[in-house]
């Protein structure tokens, strides 16, 4: 019967996983193409979730609120690229993390200012209700619909770097920008679509989660921490690895909190510490 | 180059001798709100000689304050009720926790430095919410004495007094230090790391050497803090925590020996005295760094200086 509740934690935490994933593709995406750490990349998620609980209360559908909440968040994430990012990608790195960090305090006021000190959260819409027999595991349709679709931003992220000739683009700015630039390519312009590209799927996660989850103050502060994590473990702007150690982490988080919730989160952060200074490279190797 | 330095040595004789006057005010609030900005100080300073000095971005920091505070918290609690004590044995004891820590960490820079102190900062987090029986968890230690054995600092004055030494002491002693040769090794490391070793120096000793350094004030001013709250809870172990000096420091200048003071004042009035009114300093603090970081990222010590320069020029024509 252990191995039966130990497969449904594992369930669980490629659940929780899939949302680290959604968290962590856009952060490495661009970290990897314009060389930004982006700071503020979890408080776009969270405001995706706003955006989400506002839409969904307007509207009352959920596709609908959802395709709005993630082209606004990304929308305003190429809006923040335009008129801050962009004058700073000639400066030391320190100083474009801590401008990156400045979006974060104002974006985490705004967003207390617009919705408050307490957390939002919305329902499951009923069509999404009920839940799938697995095996021997019963897996909610929701759950099943997170994991399946941070599945597919993998793939479809995998599939349009590696097979289109806009992917060809991206992977020769993120080899050598100034390669690229003999090569007619405008980096700049890439740059915008990227932040583009990489906040809406931060919008998309913070969507998603704000089913079944409170989304408020503060949690953009913890997961950015796991976000950096993942992207570092799985070495910077890496996005096969990035997923891969997404889901790992939400595994061994589920596992964890399950068989010894006396140390849960101690052990994540000291197994991000350890592979951090076994590879410094991350696990993966850097992009 | 010997102007700056006699100005930096008369504005801390200015700002020690009108903070010496505070308690004359004789006012329980300003009294708190100058010991606070003290404490601020001492974390702001040690953090600036790793950013400013060292070129290290860290944002694990609040480590060695919480190991200052929780240290002093424990000790007093559970083994000798004594604030003076408590501070000595929490500032010696965290000498061999900066040095594992920075003996781990430092092997790395760049970015990667910043996210493994901040994974172990972390960690320290979770370790305080987890070890309940010895931290109180998220509750944290409750009770640390201001009336100890040997000393007894419980009224406001002497409280006051007994953090202003302490402000002063670490102050002078890093001053001294940024002056000193080590200082200039710290500098040059900032500067080039790459041809430090040219000199006959090792970059991984500097290192080391600076970020110990910088943890012990830090976790005086942590032990210090314990003193002066009577509480200490894990938030002054997560990461945001560390990400205060940080912000205290850009405001006032990374650049300058006395710069991270004028940003923990800033910051202290900021936080407590607008916060009555204005619940959402954070909007303003995020607003400034990115001012700060587009227009003048020498933050306001580089706008006075920037000032002074332009003074002496029209002066000059």
């Amino acid at each position: 019967m252990i191995d039966l509740a130990l497969l449904s934690q594992v369930a669980i935490g490629l659940y929780r996983g899939s949302f680290y994933w959604l968290l962590a593709a856009g952060l490495t995406l661009i970290f990897g193409v314009t060389r930004i750490v982006n700071f503020a990349h979890a408080a776009f998620f969270v405001l995706g979730g706003y955006l989400m609980y506002t839409f969904y209360v307007l509207t009352g559908s959920f596709l609908l609120s959802l395709i709005a909440s993630l082209t606004v968040t990304g929308l305003l994430g190429a809006l923040t690229e335009v008129t801050l990012i962009r004058r700073i990608y000639e400066v030391p790195p320190i100083y474009q993390l801590l401008l990156t960090f400045g979006v974060t305090l104002v974006v985490n006021d705004v967003q207390k200012l617009v919705w408050g000190k307490f957390p939002k959260y919305i329902d499951v819409p009923e069509y999404f209700k009920g839940s799938i027999q697995l095996g021997a595991i019963s897996y909610s349709y929701y759950s099943l619909l997170v994991v399946v679709l941070g599945f597919l931003v993998f793939l479809l992220l995998h599939l349009i770097i590696n097979k289109t000739i806009w992917g060809l683009r991206v992977r020769a700015v993120w080899r050598d920008p100034s390669v690229a630039q003999t090569l007619r390519i405008n980096p700049r312009k890439l740059y915008t679509t990227i932040f583009l590209i990489g906040t809406a799927l931060a919008g998309l996660g913070g969507s998603l989660i704000i089913v079944l989850h409170p989304v408020g103050p503060g949690l953009g502060d913890y997961l950015i921490v796991y976000a950096f994590i993942v992207v570092v473990m799985a070495g910077l702007g890496n996005i096969v690895g990035a997923f891969i150690v997404s889901l790992l982490i939400g595994v061994l988080s589920s596992v964890f909190t399950w068989l010894i919730p006396e140390a849960d989160i101690l052990l994540i952060y000291l197994i991000a510490a350890v592979c951090l200074l076994l590879r410094v490279g991350g696990l993966f190797g850097e992009r | 180059m010997r102007i700056l330095r006699e100005t930096n040595v008369i504005m801390m004789v200015i700002v020690f001798f009108a903070l010496s006057l505070v308690p004359i005010a004789n006012e329980r609030f300003y009294i708190y709100l100058m010991s606070l900005f003290m404490i601020y100080s001492v974390f702001a300073l040690s953090y600036n000689l790793l950013f400013g000095y060292a070129g290290l971005l860290s944002f694990g920091h609040a480590l060695l304050f919480a190991s200052g505070a929780y240290v002093t918290a424990l000790f007093t609690l559970k083994i000798f009720a004594d604030p003076l004590i408590g501070l000595i044995v929490s500032a010696f004891s965290s000498i061999p926790i900066a040095l594992v820590v920075g003996f781990l960490t430092l092997r790395h820079t760049r970015i990667y430095f910043s996210i493994l102190t901040l994974a172990f900062g972390m960690l320290a987090y979770a370790l305080l919410v987890k070890w309940r029986d010895v931290t109180g968890g998220t509750d944290g230690l409750v009770g640390i004495p201001k009336r100890g054995i040997l000393i007894d600092i419980s009224s406001p004055h002497l409280y006051y007094y007994f953090i202003f030494t302490f402000y002063c002491l670490v102050t002078i002693c890093l001053y001294l230090l940024t002056k000193s040769r080590w200082g200039l090794l710290i500098r040059a490391l900032g500067d080039n790391e790459d041809r430090l070793p040219f000199s006959g120096h090792s970059p991984i000793l500097v290192r080391l050497f600076t970020f110990t350094v910088s943890g012990f004030a830090a976790s005086i001013s942590g032990s210090l803090y314990a003193v002066l709250m009577g509480v200490v809870t894990p938030d002054v172990a997560y990461w945001t925590f560390s990400a205060e000096p940080l912000v205290m420091t850009l405001l006032g200048g990374s650049g300058y020996f006395l710069g991270p003071m004028l940003g923990a004042f800033i910051f202290v009035i900021l936080t407590t005295a607008f916060a009555r009114f204005a619940e959402y300093w954070q909007l303003i603090l995020g607003i400034a760094i990115i001012a700060i970081i587009l227009g003048f990222r020498g933050g306001i010590g580089g706008v006075f200086e920037s000032l002074y320069k332009m003074r002496l020029r029209l002066r000059g024509s």
